[in-house]
Formats: structure tokens, sequence, C-alpha cells
């Protein structure tokens, strides 16, 4: 039966339509749209006097940046963080931290100075990261650039030149000269001759002179771009030996030369100055006596109209009844709380599986990376530490904090280590590299992010299949757990994207999440 | 009460040899940690698989903690959870213990909810023999050192008698309980007998 539209009615469509106008802009900056835009501005429209109380169930950057718009537009927010810190994933440790793992408590005793930390979670800023970049903008977090790769740092892989560390300038250099010069051969063939005119093959010739820094009759004969053997500055310099390609083929680390500082870990990157945490200081700072801590989130029971939130709290157990709730613990940690989600959503709680990454530090008694031409930059390990990474902060200071190892997440290898096998662990495969790297490192910090309280993983892991990338039945929960519950319970964080471990991704989720809500608030309120 | 929680906190920190500044310069927790991974009131979480604590007999949790601590059990590379759940344990003192198990005492017991399909009418038969330690409505003999099993986390009780079976848990001289319920598992010659045993104690009550 058709229906007249009243004047009333006509006016909450246009309300609806601004609503939606305010999403596709979110959507644009949570990728579902073309790029090309400045990071969304969300401009969430003030609840009014009812439906305005927010319950914050952690306090990632998503549970903070959540809190922090609806704050902005005259939400009533609390934020409940189970531990003793605000930030989640995003961690500095320094100078008398509490590294909270179940089962290997420890406390940093890193020198106490502002250059003295490492970030144990999230660690670098893309350039295209629009939305983490805005964020630190706007609540006046300062950046500095950070160097991930570096040309004089190692790679170290005992099938690879008998174990001898290579530095990375000396692999790429010799790759790129005989990959060119292989091509530049073949160019001379009709086939490779054919699809391109006479001048597109000079022009490709000639790139590839560049690429490979051939020689006369487009041969490599070594480069001098991987610096001189001796000499150079007030004397000729001398070309370094070429090294046999041969050699260069074996072990997969030297890949990681290749390819580990592409996309979102190439440059240009940047960090806070002072450490990672500087951005959740910067979100903190505003939300004041909005965080509360070492509350434990005990049920989320969703009603008719709001969300019921019980907490444990100094030893008493407290409710907290919200209109909305917006949620970033992680979902095998809500498993086990007290709740009454519907059972499809149950069940992709259940399907995310927990990330296993792993990072240790130490304080260098000196920095000697630096006396080995090295400032800042990763070195690639073919062993389970895999990573060592040189600070570029604090350069040429006494002392400095060097990562000792970064596992990505490949398995739980030191993780099922106790404190003292970790650390052997990782002074034997960084002595690979740094021949006395046992005595000049002291003060250890592991970080096993599976067993850290209240987070029991890193970040979420959605496809069971790595290489073929997610089913569409995985996409199917994904797209349930986005959803709200009654428009009245969210779910965020990076494990609510399909790129987690990313600040970036887990402020999408929250900006998907509050336009969603917006949306519906600006409808019935108009 | 508060005086002895910060003793057993001040214990527990110089036993582990972390008192190295004043605690007060410190952000310490104590030792109870449970619920992080057996959720809220113990009530146990599939998620990271961590059965239900809630309503479990005192002395089998107390048995089972120093089973932990001593290396009795969570050493088998295989048994993924006990590891985690033994390096906790480790760190635990014998007043960290006590506190432990008192506070799991006052959680409130809620059977936990069925997660798995199998045939109970098959598994009543098999259960005879359980129900020898275990008891006819699965509420356990503290006599025999046989815990309750009515009412425990079904995924979990499958994951166990897998372990058992395998001999990742139980394969030590020392653990004469794991050892006996080791050579138990072992009549439960497939994995279909397993789920079809466990569904049968899911119908049990335990005589609650």
């Amino acid at each position: 039966m058709a229906e007249f539209v009243s004047r009333r009615e006509f006016l909450n469509l246009l309300a609806a339509t601004g609503g939606t106008a305010a999403a596709l802009k979110a959507g644009a900056a949570l990728g579902l749209l073309p790029g090309g835009v400045a990071a969304a501005a969300l401009d969430l429209v003030n609840p009014g006097t009812a439906g305005r109380r927010v319950a914050i169930l952690g306090s990632g950057i998503s549970g903070l940046t959540a809190a922090y718009e609806l704050g902005k537009a005259g939400y009533d927010c609390t934020v409940l963080e189970a531990s003793h810190r605000a930030g989640g994933r995003i961690f500095t440790v320094r100078h008398g931290d509490l590294i909270d793992e179940i089962g290997n408590r420890q406390y940093c005793e890193f020198e106490d100075e502002p250059h003295m930390y490492f970030n144990a979670g999230a660690a670098r800023i893309p350039s295209t990261h629009r939305n983490l970049l805005h964020y630190c903008k706007e609540l006046g977090v300062e950046l500095e650039v950070f160097v991930g790769e570096n040309n004089n740092a190692y790679l170290q892989d005992d099938s690879l030149l008998d174990g001898k560390p290579i530095r990375s300038n000396d692999y790429k250099t010799n790759v790129r000269g005989f990959l060119a010069e292989m091509l530049a051969k073949s160019m001379s063939s009709e086939e490779i001759d054919q699809p391109f005119t006479e001048t597109e093959a000079e022009q490709l010739l000639g790139m590839l002179r560049e690429f490979g820094d051939l020689s006369e009759g487009d041969l490599y004969r070594g480069s001098l771009r991987t610096g001189y053997a001796s000499g150079g500055f007030l004397t000729h310099g001398v070309q370094k030996d070429m090294l046999a390609f041969r050699d260069l083929l074996t072990g997969r680390v030297g890949r990681n030369a290749l390819a580990g500082f592409e996309g979102d870990y190439g440059p240009m990157l940047m960090q806070p100055t002072g450490g990672m945490d500087k951005i959740i200081a910067g979100y903190t700072r505003v939300l004041g006596n909005r965080m509360n801590y070492r509350a434990m989130v005990t049920a989320v029971q969703i009603t008719e109209d709001g969300v019921d939130v019980a907490y444990d709290q100094d030893g008493v157990r407290h409710t907290l009844q919200a209109d909305y709730c917006f949620n970033c613990i992680p979902t095998h940690l809500m498993v086990g709380i007290e709740h009454n989600f519907p059972a499809d959503y149950v069940k992709a709680m259940k399907y995310v599986q927990r990330g296993r990454a792993y990072k240790a530090a130490f304080q260098a008694r000196e920095r000697f990376w630096e006396k080995d031409d090295i400032y800042g930059g990763i070195s690639w390990m073919n062993n389970r530490s895999a990573q060592i990474w040189y600070p570029f902060h604090g350069i040429h200071k006494a002392r400095g904090v060097v990562l000792g190892a970064y596992d990505y997440g490949g398995g739980m290898n030191h993780t099922e280590m106790n404190q003292a096998e970790r650390i052997e662990s990782h002074l034997q495969d960084g002595e690979k590299i740094h021949p006395n790297y046992r005595n000049l490192v002291e003060k250890p910090i592991t970080i096993a992010w599976h067993r850290m309280n209240h987070m029991l993983g890193c970040s979420a892991r959605w496809s069971r299949n790595f290489r073929t990338g997610w089913t569409h039945d995985e996409e199917a929960l994904y797209r349930t757990l986005q959803a709200p519950v009654n428009g009245r319970h969210y779910f965020i964080g990076d494990q609510i994207s399909m790129h987690s471990a990313w600040q970036e991704s887990a402020i999408m989720s929250a900006q998907w999440a509050l336009a969603n809500l917006d949306e519906r608030v600006r409808a019935k309120s108009a | 009460m508060k005086s002895c929680r910060l003793l057993i906190i001040t214990l527990g920190l110089l036993l582990s040899g972390l008192g190295i500044a004043a605690e007060s310069e410190r952000q310490a927790y104590d030792d109870r940690y449970c619920t992080t991974c057996h959720g809220t009131d113990g009530k146990g979480n599939e998620g990271v698989q961590a059965p239900r604590l809630a309503g479990m007999e005192q002395w089998y949790l107390e048995r089972q903690l120093n089973n932990f601590r001593a290396g009795l059990r969570g050493v088998h590379p295989q048994d993924i959870e006990g590891i985690a759940m033994r390096d906790m344990a480790t760190q635990l003192s014998d007043d960290s213990i006590a506190d432990i198990i008192a506070w799991v005492a006052s959680w409130k017991y809620v059977a936990a909810e069925e997660t798995i399909e199998g045939n109970a009418n098959a598994g009543r038969q098999l259960y005879a023999t359980c129900a020898t330690c275990h008891g006819n409505d699965g509420e356990g003999n503290a006599a025999l050192g046989a815990p309750a099993l009515a009412g425990q986390n079904d995924w979990y009780l499958v994951t166990q008698l897998k372990n058992f079976k395998a001999g990742y848990r139980g394969n030590l001289p020392e653990d004469g309980y794991g050892q006996q319920m080791r050579l138990m598992a072992q009549t439960l010659v497939d994995e279909q007998r397993i789920l079809n045993v466990v569904s049968y104690i899911n119908t049990l009550t335990g005589d609650r």
C-alpha cells in the first residue's frame, strides 16, 4: 500500500542521507571506496540527552579512538581496561615498566633515559596510514623518521656464504647486477625484442644497465655501489670483489633484503619521538578520568535498549549500564567472559586464531652497531630470533636498546622456552652477526604476546591458509563479527579488519563502527 | 586479609627473584591470574582452551597445580596448553597456591555448555569403566583420587582423553593417578569412542 511521506519523515530521510554520506566518507578511508581522499574526519552528531552512555571495553587504539571521537560528539564514555596500562599491543618498554607475562613477570631495568626504550608491539607508521597520522597530528604527537631498511645492515644464514654475515648492500647490488646482465644478454634474442619497438628495446637496455650497474659489453663486473674495499676519499677507491651469483642463491634470508622492505614496510616510515605509546598518551590526556585501569570485564549482556557490563576492580564487582558498547577485547578472551551474544557471533569469535608474534630486546653497553657503520635499520637472520633492530634514536649516545629478536609469528619457539633459554637463544643467534654480542648486551626483556596477561595473543589470524588467502566462509564470519548486535554492541580493533597487526586497521575498524552508529542516531534523532 | 594478601605478594616476588626495587614503586600484581585464561569466575574458555575451574574439587586443583609445578604435567611438547599452564604454575609459592584454591572455591559451579556431537547411548556402555572411579553420575571420588567429570567442558575432556591416550599426559612414573588414567584411556580405541563417552558425560549431573 502506497503511503504519503510526511514532511517530518522527509526530514528524517534527509538526516539519514546525511548519515549515509558520513558513512561513505568513512568508507573511503576504510578502503571500501577508491582512495585519494584525505583521512576521514568523523563528524558524529550529538546524541542528545538520551542514549549517550557508552562503554568502551579495552583501551587498545581502537577503543581509545572510539572514546575520543564519541567524547568530542557529546557522548558519555567509560573506558574499562583490564591491565595496569593503556594501549594494548601499543607498548613501549622503558625503565621500571612491568612486563606482565603470565608465568614470566619481568621488570625493565634499562637506564632511565628518554632514548632507552623499544616498542614491543606496534613499531612503524607507514606514510599511507592516513588515519593514524591524522590522530597523531590532532593529538600533537611528535613524529620522527623510522629507519627500517639499511644497506649497511646484515643478512646471516648458515647456508649462505658459510654463515658469514653479508651486508644487505653487497647482496642486493650483486643480485641486481647478475639479474640485469642475464636480461641484457637475452635482449639480443628476437623473442624478447619482438614485443618492443627498436626505441623501446634500447630504453629497456638502458634501464637494465642502470638497474644492475653493468659495465661495457653489458657484463656485471662488480659495482662501487657496495662501497669501497679501501680508499675512495683521498685516494682512488678500490672496488670490492664481485661475489659469485651461485653463492647468493642459497639460503632464504637474502630474499628478505629484496622483499622485506616493500609495501607497508617500505620507506618512508615514521615513529613517535620517544616511543609509540606517545600516541596512547595523547588519547589518554584527553580522556582523563574516563579511563579505568585494572577493571576486568566479567560480563556483557545486551538488553533491548542497551548493554549491561559487569567488571571487577579492587576486588569488587561493579556494573555499568550503557546505551552502546564498543568492544576491543580480543575475541578469544571474550569467549570466556559471560555474554549473551547470538550463536553466529560466537561461532565467528571462536574461529579467529591468536597471533604468536614475539620480540626481545637488550640494553647495549655501547652502541656497537655505530662502530660498524650501522645507524638504525634491521638485520635479518635465518634463525628463530629472525631480526635485529638497531636503534636510530639516541645516535652517538653512550648506550641504546637493541631489539634482539622479532619472530613475527611462525611458531611458539621462544614463547615455550623459559626466560633463561630465550635469552641464550638470542645471544647465540646474535653473535653470528656480531661476534662479541654476548658481552655487549645486558638487561634482557622478552615479550611473548601469546602469554601476555589480558591479551594472550598477538594480532588476530582469520585466514587459515596464508597462501590462498581468505575463503568465502571466513569473509562471512568476519562480516558477522563486524556487524553490530542489536545495534548496541560493536566489536572493534585490528581483529575486525582484513589487515590485522596495524594501528591503521584498528582505527579504521573503530571509524567504521562509529559511522554505522552515527547513521542510525541521525536517522532516529532528526 | 588485605595484609595477608600483601604478604603473599611480597613473598612471591622475593621467591621469584624479582624483589629488586621497592615494590611500592612498581605496579605489582598478585598471582591471581586465573581468570585471564579460565574465563569469568573460572567458567572455562574454549577460545584459549582453558577448562572450567569453578566447582572443581579443592584437593584435585591442589594436586594438579602441584603436578604442574613439579613438572609431572605440562612437560610433553605436544601438550600445548599444559605447557602454558606449567610455566604459570612454576611461579607459584605454596601460599599462592593456597590463596588460589580459596579463590576458586568462591566461584559458583555452573555446568559448561555442550559443544561436541557424539552418540551418548553408545557412550553409556563405555562409561561403565569410568564410573568405577569417577562415579555413576560423574560426581567424582575423593578417596580414589578421581575428580568429578560432570559439567566439565566437553572439549577439554576430549583433549585430555586424547592426551592421556597418546602419552602427552600421565606418562611419568611419579604421576601415579595420571598413569592409571593413561592406561584406562587406551580402552577408547578411536576418536569416535572418545566423543561418545564424553557425550554421555554431558548427560550426567554429578549429583548436583
